[in-house]
């Protein structure tokens, strides 16, 4: 019998809230966490605004790296909620993409064309917060790192649930984190046309299923749940927040940047996490969009949506108002779905004044709804064409 | 849980689409790669990328280990027919790709009196900046140019993290075969470390400890079920599983005084040495650090079909 995956734990640090509670306090309060960058002087730069992560105190594990210190704040917060999980039984999978050291160490060493410092180069490991994670919560069960873009916490979250089902461990802890916001950054994705340089309004920016949206607002963040076999949790009287019943994914074989305007690889990501939940579509109350409010992701997503679902769920992406978390968004955003079911409460998509005709759906518009909903999905998609679909359902 | 087939195999490496013949060794001095204490690597001389390509200027958005990897993939695939939307697509790879380099003119032009300097970075930063370059590098790009190419649609998944990267991918591949998430998975591997700049970070991140010969791959797999690859009447030249059994542990870098060092792609390389060379019974494992080891076994016997033509029986030595 396969066994069922339960969250007992999560923890997030956002441009929102430096934990869960609030984040989500503010999301649904239709705050906006996008502002002018603080961290250095971008006025010069194409797009000088940002959904830059919230103040939080360095970790002492985090070796003055702001990733590290965003997963290691995001897993002591899910643990406290959870209890300890550790030991061969528990294990560790991450999303993330390349660490970068500071732009002044990289920027010097090329100019003195010498390599970056051991602990340069083991920043740069995309798994180096899969290692801190680990360590700290005393995990030596299996551990891995995936990193599919904007789908990859999406795809560890969906990597977690199939390790304990398949018995390779009892409890994983699961999430991703990306820290994006420097002047390289913002110049790279500036130069491919990606980012909204609305620089004169940037919290309204982020506008996803908008007839004015013109690209994503960079952000940063970390989101890690604690995944347990139902079964264990229960034993050990552990609070059981919700579950994840279902994941899906798959390849779009379009092109490296855009979607295709069918909606063709959204679709066989939803149907085959319905499927994997053994769910109709008619189940879904909820669905948190990838939603990036650029010109070409909403309608691709939103025709996906169309072909998998008959009738109108609820739709919202909580893009708009904490910007684009990257390797983050998809653990953030299951977090979000987990936060829904639990107040009976879907978040809107803010800035949403003139919703685009081509992405006609029942949008939870500029305030949030109260509904009954006992399973949310959650979609990721990245460049590169991966998409991911979690299924979270009220625990029973 | 049984044994999956492999029935299809592609290879990208400094000894050619069959490295496992004979003795040879591709390792060759390198005046090229500064501060190699022994001065020898191994690498591809050229990647033939035309017969898998739609758009031949895609070449041009692809890194090396992109290259590498879509030049294994192609011939992994080419007897596959049935469909796209369920044929898994599942990916290790190694170290930061495509920046080799690059940015170097970008970061420099930044640069003012020790530090990045904004303003820089909006003038004559930008100007030089290579736009496709956060294309280029981020690491889930082998399996993006892979899927777009050869039409791959189904499940996937990119896992980096050094020498276990290619296992675990292989790990899942078997594993959602067995559950009936694919029909099919292509697995690919690709790493490489034969640059200056790659060197470099290797003998840094090594604290000064001896490094070895550096080298590059793409190893690619096509795995089905047992069920579907005799149905479909495919060649199977190997069951592979996640159970160890009694198998002894094959040592994963027996290649490596041939091909080099190439790390994510290192333990899929030696599966693809078993095969290759016939091994009856092997179990292929790689560790990341003190992480836990991941590891497949390997299994071919006589009923099972060469997967080229220069395979023979009497080279099963070490296995």
């Amino acid at each position: 019998m396969t066994r069922r995956v339960v969250v007992t734990g999560v923890g997030m640090v956002t441009p929102l809230g430096a934990d869960a509670e609030e984040t989500w306090s503010n999301v649904c309060a239709g705050r906006s966490g996008v502002g002018p960058v603080t961290r250095f002087d971008a006025s010069d730069l194409p797009v000088t605004f940002a959904a830059e992560v919230v103040d939080v105190a360095p970790h002492p594990a985090d070796g003055g790296d702001l990733k590290l210190r965003l997963a290691a704040t995001a897993l002591e917060e899910a643990l406290a909620q959870s209890g300890p999980v550790s030991g061969p039984g528990t294990g560790v999978c991450l999303g993330s993409e390349i660490g970068r050291p500071a732009l002044d160490v990289l920027a010097n060493a090329m100019r003195d064309n010498r390599a970056p410092s051991r602990a340069d180069l083991e920043r740069m490991d995309p798994a180096a917060p899969t290692r801190l994670v680990a360590s700290m919560a005393g995990a030596t069960g299996p551990q891995s790192t995936v990193s599919t873009a904007c789908t990859s916490s999406s795809q560890a979250v969906g990597e977690g649930v199939l390790k304990i089902r398949r018995g390779d461990a009892d409890a994983m802890i699961v999430g991703g984190v990306d820290v994006l916001v420097d002047a390289i950054m913002i110049t790279g994705f500036a130069k491919l046309g990606a980012l909204s340089e609305r620089n004169d309004d940037p919290q309204r920016a982020s506008r996803p299923f908008d007839s004015d949206r013109d690209g994503f607002v960079l952000g940063e963040g970390a989101g890690i749940l604690i995944l347990e076999d139902r079964d264990r949790a229960l034993a050990r009287g552990a609070t059981i927040l919700a579950e994840i019943s279902g994941y899906g994914c798959s390849c779009n074989a379009y092109r490296i940047t855009d979607s295709p305007p069918d909606g063709r690889g959204a679709h066989q990501s939803m149907q085959a996490a319905l499927d994997d939940a053994g769910l109709e579509p008619e189940a879904i109350g909820y669905i948190n969009a990838h939603g990036t409010s650029t010109p070409m992701n909403d309608p691709s997503e939103a025709r996906g949506i169309h072909r998998t679902f008959a009738s109108p769920v609820p739709v919202s992406s909580t893009k708009s108002s904490m910007g684009h978390l990257v390797a983050a968004c998809g653990a953030v955003e299951a977090i979000l779905c987990v936060l829904a079911i639990r107040d009976q409460r879907l978040p809107p998509t803010i800035n949403l004044a003139r919703p685009d005709a081509s992405c006609d759906l029942d949008h939870v518009a500029n305030a949030a709804r109260d509904a009954s909903v006992t399973h949310a999905m959650t979609n990721a998609f990245g460049f590169g064409g991966s998409n991911g679909s979690l299924v979270v359902s009220k625990h029973a | 849980m049984p044994d999956v087939a492999v029935t299809g195999v592609g290879l990208c490496t400094p000894l050619g689409e069959f490295p496992h013949h004979g003795d040879r060794t591709a390792l060759e001095h390198r005046d090229d790669l500064v501060g190699l204490p022994h001065t020898t690597a191994a690498s591809v001389a050229s990647i033939d990328l035309r017969p898998w390509l739609k758009r031949r200027k895609d070449r041009k958005l692809m890194a090396r280990p992109s290259q590498l990897a879509l030049a294994a993939a192609g011939p992994a695939l080419r007897e596959w027919r049935g469909s796209r939307d369920a044929l898994g697509l599942y990916v290790g790879v190694g170290r930061e790709p495509g920046d080799d380099g690059e940015s170097a003119a970008a970061l420099i032009a930044a640069h003012r009196d020790g530090r990045v300097d904004e303003v820089a970075v909006a003038g004559p930063c930008r100007d030089v900046y290579p736009p496709l370059l956060p294309l280029k590098t981020l690491p889930n790009m082998a399996l993006a140019h892979i899927s777009i190419h050869l039409d791959v649609r189904g499940e996937n998944g990119a896992w980096c993290g050094g020498a276990a990267a290619g296992m675990t991918a292989l790990r899942a591949a078997i594993w959602s075969i067995h559950e009936g998430r694919c029909d099919a998975a292509l697995v690919v591997a690709s790493d490489t470390w034969v640059s200056a700049g790659a060197v470099r970070d290797l003998l840094r991140a090594s604290g000064g400890a001896p490094i070895e010969s550096p080298g590059e791959a793409g190893v690619a797999l096509l795995v089905e079920s047992l069920a579907s690859a005799s149905a479909r009447k495919a060649a199977v030249f190997a069951r592979i599983g996640t159970a160890r059994g009694g198998a002894p542990v094959n040592d994963p870098t027996r290649h490596r005084d041939r091909v080099g060092h190439c790390h994510a792609a290192d333990a899929m390389m030696a599966v693809a040495f078993c095969i290759g060379r016939r091994a009856p019974s092997a179990w292929v494992e790689a560790r990341e650090g003190s992480q836990p080891a991941v590891g497949v076994s390997v299994a071919v016997d006589d009923g099972h079909a060469c997967y080229d033509s220069g395979s023979r029986g009497d080279d099963r030595g070490g296995f």
